[in-house]
């Protein structure tokens, strides 16, 4: 598979220190449940999900995700945060082939 | 043997296979290549480690009645917490509860949160309860569900 595209937005675009704002994090991720059939073959298509994402903020984790295949392909995650004041944003997320991609984004409070 | 004691010594070893409770251990939540199975039952004790499930109106959850689509069903959560340091929300589970594998996240959140919510899209094979459960720092586990119609499944 491919390297794994992620993506990080902060809701809303504005925010000062102090606010709470939203985190989606998604993932472009084939999330198979290992229940499929490959249409062609009939073999089964083996599991193949995200099955961990921690989020951290200047290297202190905030939130620990334990997911399985239930989640949609392409998964989205939202999450809730309270903005301490600048910093660095990081989304570790890991497959259960152990694929895992790092994504980073900067908080710039305003105000 | 006499027929009494053998009664006797049955219900004994009935007795017993009930009375050991469901353990879950780390090597059943390992996942491997195939497709995971898990019952709505066996994970709710993994989960409250036989506590009581309190259904709360603390814990609302934002899911559509009917899914069109059992691919992309949108769900949020939130539970209602100061998310302080002393009270907070230690983590939300959710499970659609006639999923192969039941389990669908395991959110473990910290009082840098601010706010105890989880928004995602879960996969649904049909019509079923989604249930949410918060795990409070105060070791209680509160709960909602809702019901979601799904007109085509999500596990094709």
């Amino acid at each position: 598979m491919a390297e794994m595209k992620t993506l990080i937005k902060i809701k809303p675009k504005d925010y000062k220190a102090g606010d709470i704002v939203k985190i989606d994090f998604m993932a472009m991720h084939p999330m198979e449940t290992g229940m499929r059939k490959n249409k062609d073959t009939g073999e089964l298509i083996p599991a193949n999900y995200i099955d961990e994402v921690k989020f951290s903020f200047n290297d202190k984790l905030i939130t620990k995700m334990v997911i399985w295949e239930s989640l949609s392909v392409n998964p989205l995650m939202s999450i809730s945060f309270k903005v301490p004041g600048a910093g660095t944003l990081k989304v570790v997320a890991k497959d259960n082939k152990g694929q895992s991609v790092e994504s980073t984004t900067q908080i710039t409070p305003k105000g | 043997m006499e027929r009494r004691s053998f009664l006797k010594g049955f219900g004994a070893a009935a007795a017993c296979a009930i009375a050991i409770p469901q353990v879950v251990s780390a090597a059943d939540e390992k996942k491997n290549g195939g497709p995971n199975e898990m019952s709505y039952e066996t994970a709710v004790s993994a989960i409250t480690g036989g506590k009581a499930l309190v259904a709360s109106a603390k814990v609302k959850m934002e899911a559509p009645e009917i899914a069109e689509n059992g691919a992309v069903v949108p769900v949020k959560i939130t539970v209602d917490s100061p998310m302080s340091e002393k009270d907070y929300v230690k983590a939300i589970h959710v499970l659609a509860s006639k999923n192969g594998n039941v389990r669908c996240a395991n959110i473990y959140l910290t009082p840098a949160n601010g706010e105890a919510y989880f928004g995602t899209r879960i996969k649904l094979g049909g019509t079923q309860d989604v249930v949410a459960i918060a795990e409070m720092s105060d070791g209680t586990f509160l709960s909602t569900k809702q019901n979601v119609k799904v007109t085509i499944g999500g596990c094709g």
